[in-house]
């Protein structure tokens, strides 16, 4: 299949930048998720991958080819929209053959690849309906079933699941990873959606202001974030980060005295420890005050603990109850410590 | 419990005599003509009222027997399903572009095409006469139907467009990356998805064409491209002075095909006539 690579992409419309020096070489089959808040640039990376928006800058290049110039439909990328835009007029038959029909595929080869397709995501039996007549996840693997019909280069999915409800969200991900490891075909997926992104991927990359963050397995970017804005980002809830003083390896901030911290830095930064690396209660707590919120879920609790103008998020056990405004200490596994620049809010240790 | 239920029996009762007495003051001026068609010209021109006329077929006869109304049919049809083929051919790739394509200037275009229609007729009414007595074809309905297109085309243009602005560019995406060209996505893809938005603009530029009267009084004449507007104006200047009921009758055959179409359609109608009213 496809290997593909973008080299210094940018994307300016007049004084705006969509996307700025954008690097990225995906590996053939390689499943690579572009993750971010939303006007991030994500969606249009993915754009111009597939053709639809002309980078201003840069090059892209798919088996080494230059693609810069080739137009959208002779690039051999299928691509799944958010809004799934299924043909309306056609029947769930007539959409997934057209891409067929486009290419010039024989006649006679269509109907087997279509009934193909179709079985794949368990479409058979719909194949006379037409869109309006689907419910949104049938819809959602009708789409599917035309990005997979002609056996592209690429995958490229944007947001394909996001109209979907949990539930649904959560079966058509096993699904397109499943379609995506049989059929072997290079995929690339935006979303702005964490948990997507870390179930899916071989390889995330973290897009902020037109901008990639970080690139890396989704351990490698929940584990070894490499600033605060991927650090506050993956995880829910996502990493507390607290401002401070650190003075030979203790860090101090209102309410919270953390010692031991193997760092040479001094001066004001930005301390981050995930909500489960948190234990409640113990000898020589670390943070210290008042809870500002409970919240159980059944399987795990959810307490806030407010330190000065801060709150803490912390993981506790699913028995775990306090009234509001009890006083309340916490220790944090010091070897799941992240310190960050104050200032650029990169990683420093 | 009753009482609410009497209420709102009593509110669904005013609610039709509302609608019925508007239905009915709208429908008046077509009865009474419909009436002033089916009675004998001597009843029509009475200055006493008449509570209770006498029905006759007269007018009707006459009208086929003494004027050529099958030709005025024929060439008012032509005229009009002629001149829609033509606003259709070329406002429909014309929207596509207002609606799909970037391009410097794309605005002001649209905003020309649409001031065409700005323009009073009568100003354009003697060019357009050395026009067609130039091109030598004063008095044909080939005329009529490049009038009546001229006269549509912004409207037509401008209805198609706003229909297509509602279609999600991703459907045009999808498209493309499944190999398709423009001329494909819009033959397969827009066209069908604006199905209605057609059919409104073509019933729309019918009814503006049926109507249309000066530039067919100034093209057309001899009966060889008259059409029924023009028609009605023969019955009140020959010998038998106002000819009312012909008048009447010719006026409700005029009416009937574009009220039927208006009644298949009301849905879709209601939507091009208020297009601009959400969306530019």
């Amino acid at each position: 299949m496809a290997r593909i690579e973008l080299s210094r992409i940018q994307k300016r419309w007049g004084a705006f930048w969509g996307v700025r020096d954008v690097n990225v070489e995906i590996a053939d089959e390689e499943f690579v998720v572009l993750l971010g808040p939303s006007g991030c640039g994500k969606t249009t990376t993915m754009r111009m991958i597939a053709g639809l928006e002309e980078p201003s800058e840069g090059e892209i290049r798919m088996n080494g080819e230059l693609m810069n110039d080739i137009d959208a439909r002779d690039r051999d990328v299928a691509m799944v929209f958010q809004g799934y835009a299924l043909y309306p007029n056609m029947t769930v038959y007539e959409n997934i053959r057209f891409p067929l029909r486009m290419r010039g595929v024989p006649a006679a080869d269509q109907n087997a690849q279509v009934l193909n397709a179709a079985a794949l995501v368990e479409l058979t039996d719909y194949l006379d309906r037409k869109p309006s007549a689907l419910s949104g996840g049938q819809r959602q693997r009708a789409a599917l079933a035309r990005a997979i019909v002609r056996k592209p280069q690429a995958f490229l999915m944007d947001e394909p699941l996001s109209n979907l409800d949990a539930k649904l969200r959560q079966a058509m991900r096993v699904q397109i990873k499943h379609i995506q490891r049989e059929l072997k075909i290079t995929t690339v997926y935006v979303t702005h959606d964490q948990i997507e992104a870390m179930t899916l991927a071989d390889r995330i990359v973290i897009m902020e202001g037109g901008a990639i963050q970080q690139i890396g397995t989704p351990d490698e970017i929940y584990n070894d974030p490499s600033n605060t804005f991927v650090a506050g980002f993956i995880g829910s809830p996502p990493m507390n980060l607290v401002n401070g003083a650190l003075e030979r390896g203790i860090f101090v901030a209102q309410g919270i005295r953390v010692e031991d911290i193997d760092s040479t830095h001094s001066g004001q930064v930005i301390l981050g420890f995930r909500p489960e690396d948190c234990s409640i209660g113990g000898s020589a707590p670390q943070v210290t005050g008042e809870v500002f919120g409970v919240e159980p879920t059944g399987d795990i609790t959810y307490l806030s603990l407010r330190t000065g103008d801060v709150l803490i998020e912390v993981k506790a056990d699913r028995d775990y109850r306090a009234e509001l405004g009890a006083a309340e200490s916490v220790r944090i596994d010091s070897k799941r410590l992240f310190l960050f620049d104050a200032t650029s809010g990169e990683r420093l240790n | 419990m009753a009482l609410a239920r009497r209420s709102r029996g009593e509110s669904l009762i005013v609610r039709y005599l509302i609608l019925g007495a508007w239905a009915a003051v709208c429908l008046a001026p077509t009865l009474w003509f419909l009436s002033i068609g089916l009675r004998p010209r001597v009843e029509i021109i009475t200055p006493q009222p008449i509570y209770w006329p006498t029905w006759s077929l007269d007018a009707w006869r006459q009208l086929w027997e003494q004027w050529p109304m099958a030709k005025y049919l024929r060439n008012s049809m032509l005229a009009i399903v002629g001149s829609v083929a033509i606003d259709l051919v070329l406002a429909i790739p014309a929207a596509f572009s207002l609606s799909r394509y970037t391009y410097r200037g794309r605005d002001d275009i649209g905003f020309y095409i649409l001031s065409t229609r700005m323009m009073a007729p009568a100003i354009v009414a003697i060019p357009i006469f050395f026009l067609f007595k130039n091109l030598q074809l004063l008095d044909t309905v080939w005329a009529l139907m490049i009038v009546f297109a001229a006269i549509n085309l912004s409207v037509v243009t401008w209805i198609i467009r706003s229909y297509m602005l509602d279609i999600p560019k991703e459907l045009e995406d999808a498209a493309r990356t499944d190999g398709a060209s423009d001329l494909r996505i819009l033959w397969e893809i827009i066209i069908p998805a604006i199905l209605p938005g057609i059919i409104t603009a073509s019933v729309i530029a019918m009814i503006f064409a049926i109507n249309e009267f000066l530039f067919t009084l100034l093209i057309a004449s001899t009966p060889n491209a008259y059409t029924l507007s023009v028609a009605l104006a023969n019955f009140t200047a020959g010998t038998d002075g106002v000819i009312y009921n012909s008048i009447a009758l010719v006026a409700f055959i005029a009416f009937i095909p574009i009220f039927l179409v208006v009644i298949a359609i009301q849905k879709h109608l209601s939507r091009g006539l208020t297009m601009g009213a959400v969306k530019g």
